[in-house]
């Protein structure tokens, strides 16, 4: 019941928030938002970021060539006015929009993308370069963008639409001081200011730990509803305020205007406040636990998960409703397909995905031998209430198979290092998509040479065979059936516990309209106004 | 000067001390489990990134020629770079350091003007209800948790009553002292039960000693007996203690700054240590290490100005 009590505020309020998007006169101009964060950005530049607090904020600073539309199932023009592929998939033409200029009112010419994308594709530089692999070059003529390809790329214009291939000046990032390119870009989002991006704000304050301040670009190339140019706010003013707790107070006390990460176990509370919107926005974030597959433990013991019917039988008695309502306070949805959230394209619906089956899971357990009281350690972050509750409730669900579940808990750099040497039998984990491509995801989750199948170490001929013909399959249907088997494959082998999809649960005070949280988490202001 | 040769003194004997916390530091962060490289480069990196990393961190380089870089490097004043916030680690905690220093100042301060009035209240009316009512109030805030006391009073004076602001740490130095004060008060609350409990205790030893009684005795007016003779014995083990509990108050900012939101070096240390940033911890660290050591000099100082008997150990 709580579940749907949620789900109609959510729907309520999403209503509300169209309905004033679409009021034109009612929007307010001008203001200050003051958002509270979890966490802070270190250094916002798109092929330096990589923490999801930088990741997050590098639109609201920089445009890229195309953008997800509205629904997010399509690519639309940004910077580019218009697109094509040629037919062998192997180039790809863009035209700059007319007029496009950076936050200081110069001129964005193809010189500065022909530089933004040979930086953003470097090797040598950010993590993100291997993304964008298939481009062998980059040349501009006038506005005329043109990409050509070493192979065909299905996935190359949602990377055009993804924070890494934003734009950024020539002329102000080969100006600014420094003895290479990373200290370049720390010189420049240490000292803010107009001309860098050209995004709908610039970042015009920035103290270390503490605050950061946006201000308004005022030559952001998109209007809002009142025919003027975007965006409506004049500033963002950003705390860090990492205890949960604390931000909540904050918000309800007035002191800002938005609160972000809302403990699941307050959404209740803050809807039933008319002063408050409590959003939960649709997200890719979804929560499972890789299982180790291999045969044998680090310690050379035996490994009982590697037997297939075992981790299908940990999946069937794991009841995601039961651990939805445990942990989300029903705020969630079990994972319909195993390798990606389903608001990724190509998600296959496979739901029930290992739906509560008690009798199938004994079934199996006494089909593959385990024996009773067989230890498994389930590894848990250290002071995560969330995972506390997780391990309690699989405890019990996984008592009547006769595994006896163990925790180890320790904190996350320690589980990072644990799922890298394998040095685990299940340990808990999550994952939101930073590109708007399955291909991301998938390749984590189950593609062994990129990172050990997620360090279950499953290593499928089949599935690999099939992800290095989708990554450059270009017949979207032909792609999809690819997605489809891989999704199947994945499903039956089980180097997962499948666990939930959680939303984005952002507070949001009853005098801001319009602001957004996108699947990929990324935090949109351009259409956001305050009315005080 | 006995003063000065006694200072000197203490001057020198904090070099072993120093060079045993950064053995101590170096090696403890080495030993905990998780690679800086790995917080670096997040979970998604390939392990040829995090090998490259480990590479360009110096991590792979034998141990004793880490230490042996670090201990060089801090001697001239060099800390290193924070691998998470991308800056020299000197320059980073000496931004944050100026807010936890506030802090604990501020805490201390209100500490004392807490516990002084009161332990002297209590003890001149020991027994009696005053005695049994300010020491009963001060048990509940020895035995709550700091965490704990912190969100009452958010929850109580500055979300609902709106007296303060939640978070945040102000401008100016009033601004300062208005969002400071409901951490201060939770810092203190805990550090004055301390301390309120110990001075009434050597209050009353010394009341009952026989130069307070000779000096009674003699028509001395009780306002000089209490100011000349009872509270400069009596603050001797106080001060010992306020000493001690400022070391410990350095660390309850870990707790104190994140509920608050405050950006201190209290809250640093917890994203250093979970980013596992080696330079920033061991930074930080030696700055702990730093203050409480000057902080344990001027009690000492402080402390043989009070009792001239302690310059001769």
């Amino acid at each position: 019941m709580k579940a749907a009590a949620l789900a109609v505020g959510l729907a309520l309020s999403t209503a509300l928030g169209a309905f004033t998007i679409q009021s034109a006169d009612a929007v307010e101009r001008g203001g200050t938002l003051n958002f509270a964060r979890y966490d802070g950005s270190k250094l916002v530049d798109p092929i330096y970021a990589d923490r999801n607090p930088d990741i997050w904020m590098v639109g609201s600073l920089f445009s890229t060539l195309l953008e997800p539309s509205a629904d997010g199932k399509d690519l639309v023009g940004s910077l580019a006015e218009s697109y094509e592929v040629s037919a062998d998939g192997k180039t790809v033409t863009l035209k700059l929009r007319d007029g496009v200029k950076f936050s200081d009112g110069s001129p964005l010419t193809g010189e500065d993308v022909v530089f933004s994308l040979d930086r953003a594709r470097n090797p040598d530089l950010g993590p993100w370069a291997g993304l964008l692999s298939a481009i062998a070059s980059v040349e501009a003529d006038g506005a005329n963008i043109t990409l050509t390809l070493s192979t065909p790329d299905p996935a190359l214009l949602s990377m055009l639409a993804t924070f890494n291939t934003a734009i950024v000046s020539k002329k102000a990032f080969e100006a600014a001081p420094g003895a290479n390119d990373q200290e370049k870009a720390a010189a420049l989002f240490a000292k803010g200011g107009p001309g860098l991006g050209s995004g709908p704000f610039f970042l015009s304050g920035f103290e270390q730990g503490t605050s950061m301040t946006f201000s308004a670009n005022p030559h952001y190339w998109k209007d809002g509803e009142d025919g003027k140019p975007l965006p409506y706010l004049e500033r963002i003013e950003f705390q860090i305020i990492p205890d949960d707790a604390t931000r909540v107070l904050k918000l309800t006390a007035g002191e800002v205007d938005i609160a972000e990460f809302i403990p699941f176990s307050r959404v209740a509370e803050l809807d039933a406040d008319p002063a408050i919107d409590m959003n939960l926005f649709p997200s890719t974030r979804i929560i499972y636990s890789p299982i180790n597959t291999r045969e044998t433990r680090t310690d050379g013991s035996p490994n009982p998960l590697a037997d297939k019917r075992v981790r299908q039988a940990i999946n069937y008695a794991t009841n995601k409703d039961a651990l939805i309502g445990l942990v989300l306070q029903g705020a969630g949805k079990p994972m319909s397909s195993p390798v990606m959230s389903s608001a990724t394209r190509l998600a296959t619906d496979m739901s029930p995905l290992y739906g509560y089956d008690l009798d199938k899971a004994k079934a199996l357990v006494a089909e593959a031998g385990l024996e009773p009281g067989t230890e498994i350690t389930l590894t848990t972050l250290a002071g995560s209430a969330d995972d506390a509750t997780i391990f309690a409730a699989l405890q019990q669900m996984w008592a009547p198979l006769g595994i006896s579940l163990v925790a180890e808990q320790v904190d996350g750099a320690t589980r990072g290092s644990k799922n890298r040497s394998g040095e685990f039998d299940i340990h808990t984990y999550g994952w939101v998509d930073d590109v708007n491509d399955p291909s991301q995801v998938t390749g984590w989750l189950g593609y062994y040479p990129t990172r050990k199948a997620v360090g279950t170490g499953w290593n499928n001929a089949e599935f690999n065979t099939l992800y290095e013909a989708s990554s450059s399959e270009m017949d979207p249907e032909k792609r999809a059936d690819q997605y489809r088997r891989m999704q199947e494959i994945y499903a039956e082998a089980a180097p997962l516990l499948f666990m939930y999809e959680t939303p984005f649960a952002v507070a949001v005070s009853a005098k801001v309209d319009g602001y957004l949280q996108t699947p990929l988490g990324n935090n949109v202001f351009e259409r956001a106004s305050v009315s005080r | 000067m006995a003063g000065a040769q006694y200072t000197l003194n203490r001057l020198v004997l904090m070099i072993p001390t120093f060079l045993l916390v950064m053995i101590i530091i170096f090696l403890l962060v080495r030993l905990l489990p998780g690679d800086p490289a790995i917080a670096i480069a997040g979970d998604k990196a390939s392990d040829a990134d995090i090998a490259a990393i480990r590479d360009k961190l110096g991590l792979n380089a034998p141990l004793w020629t880490q230490f042996w870089l670090f201990l060089t490097n801090t001697l001239q004043g060099d800390l290193g770079r924070s691998i998470l916030m991308r800056a020299p680690v000197l320059d980073v905690v000496l931004a944050r350091l100026p807010t936890t220093i506030f802090l604990a100042v501020y805490a201390i301060t209100l500490s004392i003007l807490i516990a002084g009035p009161l332990a002297f209240i209590a003890a001149l009316n020991r027994g009696k209800w005053q005695d049994n009512l300010i020491r009963a109030v001060f048990q509940v805030g020895l035995s709550m948790p700091v965490f704990y006391i912190g969100l009452i009073l958010l929850t109580f004076l500055a979300a609902q009553l709106r007296l303060f602001p939640v978070g945040g740490y102000g401008d100016t130095f009033a601004d300062r002292l208005y969002h400071l004060f409901l951490p201060s008060v939770t810092v203190a609350l805990y550090t004055s039960a301390i301390l309120m409990r110990n001075l009434r205790a050597a209050i009353i030893e010394v009341l009952d000693a026989e130069y307070v009684q000779f000096a009674r005795a003699k028509g001395l007016p009780p306002r000089l007996i209490l100011g000349r003779h009872v509270l400069k014995n009596a603050l001797i083990s106080t001060i010992t203690l306020l000493g001690l509990s400022i070391g410990q108050l350095m660390s309850g900012t870990l707790v104190t700054e994140t509920v608050f939101a405050v950006p201190g070096v209290g809250r640093l240390m917890l994203e250093a240590i979970f980013a596992r940033d080696y330079p920033l911890i061991q930074g930080l660290t030696l700055t702990f290490a730093l203050l409480v050591s000057l902080v344990f000099l001027m009690t000492d100082l402080f402390q043989s100005w009070l009792d001239p008997r302690m310059r001769l150990t």
